[in-house]
């Protein structure tokens, strides 16, 4: 295959994703635009389903960012030579990765208390918040995983080279070893992003006033079977726009920057590596 | 025997009473069962219909790799909950009028769980199957093109058995994540084994007794897939491949 071919092909794909990241929005766009009556229901429920969709935002960072400040100090952890240490967190890791979320949606919901007494003052604990840990839980065992691999993945020798220059462990650790794990844990971290972001949608089984919730709430009450499918229509682009670009992000940060060398000898290799 | 658990846990601290009824302790292991079935269920639904996939995506034809990649991106970048309150809320509904009225609908719940988390997995699994078969060396197909295999041929001679070696360890992390999937079912009443103690944790305020339970259940089973999935791929394995 030659290389005009191959960039041929590559402008085509380009086109075709951008299509793609268009037409569900497009959709939207030109079905209220034929039918008046709906589009004009559509406009006055989109700020309610936008209010939800903030709220699918904000459990989406506050989770991530819960969970990867636990995960990260929980796989540094896991590489702590004594097991006392160690085997309480792989077993936190090995339980909680394998957990279905919406189960830890529900247990976080039903077994923390609705408000909590802090020096005797009754502060409310609201479900989205218990939905921010519910989903936390299973992101910090995820980052914990990624962490202990990255770390693993950095040879010993840089460690001994690090020792042999005067850094004491920690140091090592702070200034050698995790800016480099830093740069390989990028794409999986946006995985579980994108995969923690979908997951806020659960919440909605538990109450909270999210974009699913919404949605449910404006189709019940408008009751139009046309409405009803806009509607989710809508659910399904917001969370394509939002966890799209993520899922291309990782992409771009997984392959080399330069195109596949075209020369003969690349394709011989090609050909040994049978 | 159950009394002595019963028993026991309580001194613990955890309450499991209600497994000496009978009524809820039989709703408890039908949830057990129903998600047991449905994982059995799902498993090969979504090779198939992901190998299918798979299969159209790498054909070369846009007529038929647009729409399935168009299905593919649109499956992986929304929550699984809402294809399938779409499904049920919107594809069952069409259904109903089409046969004449909800008493004459076939499809069931469980239908529309195994339907639409199957083809989620589906999606994901043909993802790292044609990953695995765009890595086929070109030389290797060219060499069965030239012994004069026609393109299906080649599909399911040569590519298909190399890619599937390649991709087993995505497709057995697809399959656990397949596997905490069936409690989506969950939000259409579908008896899995989340509704099941939800209706016996309503009526006994035990919350963190089936938690452990539940918790445990799914590690066993998870634990259970990934060392299939390991052995199927010791098993599989050509040696001097690498693979």
């Amino acid at each position: 295959m030659t290389t005009a071919v191959l960039s041929e092909q590559r402008r085509n794909g380009r086109l075709l994703r951008n299509i793609g990241f268009t037409a569900l929005p497009l959709v939207i766009v030109l079905w209220s635009l034929t039918d008046l009556t709906l589009g004009r229901e559509l406009v006055t429920w989109l700020p309610y389903l936008g209010s939800g969709f903030m709220m699918n935002v904000i459990i989406s960072l506050c989770a991530m960012t819960l969970g990867t400040t636990v995960g990260a100090v929980f796989g540094i952890l896991e590489l702590v030579p004594f097991k006392l240490v160690r085997y309480p967190i792989v077993a936190y890791v090995q339980v909680f990765r394998n957990a279905p979320h919406l189960v830890l949606i529900f247990a976080t919901t039903y077994i923390f208390p609705f408000e909590i007494v802090v020096a005797g003052n009754y502060l409310p604990f609201p479900d989205w918040l218990k939905a921010v840990i519910g989903l936390a839980i299973p992101a910090s065992a995820y980052v914990a995983e990624i962490t202990r691999g990255a770390v693993l993945s950095i040879p010993t020798t840089q460690w001994e080279a690090a020792k042999g220059l005067g850094f004491s462990r920690g140091q090592a650790l702070r200034w050698i070893i995790l800016p480099q794990c830093l740069r390989r844990s990028l794409p999986p971290w946006m995985n579980i992003l994108a995969s923690i972001t979908m997951g806020t949608s659960l919440a909605s089984l538990v109450g909270v006033h999210e974009l699913l919730h919404a949605a449910t709430d404006a189709s019940t009450s408008v009751r139009r079977l046309d409405f009803t499918i806009i509607a989710y229509i809508v659910v399904m682009a917001a969370f394509f726009t939002l966890c799209y670009p993520i899922a291309r992000l990782t992409l771009h940060a997984l392959l080399p920057d330069r195109p596949p060398d075209p020369t003969p000898r690349a394709a011989f290799q090609d050909g040994l590596r049978i | 025997m159950t009394s002595l658990f019963v028993n026991l846990t309580n001194r613990l601290g955890l309450n499991y009473e209600f497994l000496a009824t009978g009524y809820e302790a039989q709703i408890w292991r039908d949830g057990f069962i129903t998600t047991l079935y449905l994982i059995a269920l799902l498993i090969p639904v979504s090779l198939i219909a992901g190998l299918l996939f798979a299969a159209c995506l790498t054909s070369g034809k846009p007529w038929l790799s647009t729409p399935v990649r168009a299905f593919v991106e649109i499956t992986r970048n929304t929550p699984t909950l809402v294809q399938l309150m779409f499904s049920f809320l919107v594809l069952n509904t069409f259904v109903s009028n089409l046969v004449g009225g909800t008493q004459n609908n076939p499809l069931t719940p469980f239908f529309w769980v195994v339907a639409v988390v199957g083809l989620h997995i589906a999606a994901l699994h043909a993802e790292a199957i044609r990953a695995g078969i765009e890595a086929v060396p070109s030389a290797t197909v060219e060499a069965a093109r030239g012994i004069g295999f026609s393109a299906l041929q080649i599909l399911r001679y040569v590519e298909v058995p190399l890619a599937l070696r390649a991709s087993l360890p995505a497709i057995v992390n697809n399959l656990i994540n397949l596997v905490k999937l069936t409690t989506v079912g969950n939000a259409i009443a579908v008896s899995e084994i989340t509704y099941a103690s939800i209706m016996v944790w309503t009526q006994r305020d035990n919350v963190v007794s089936l938690m452990i339970v539940i918790l445990l259940f799914f590690s066993i089973i998870n634990l259970a897939v990934a060392r299939i999935g390991l052995w199927v791929e010791r098993k599989l394995a050509i040696p001097g491949y690498g693979l």
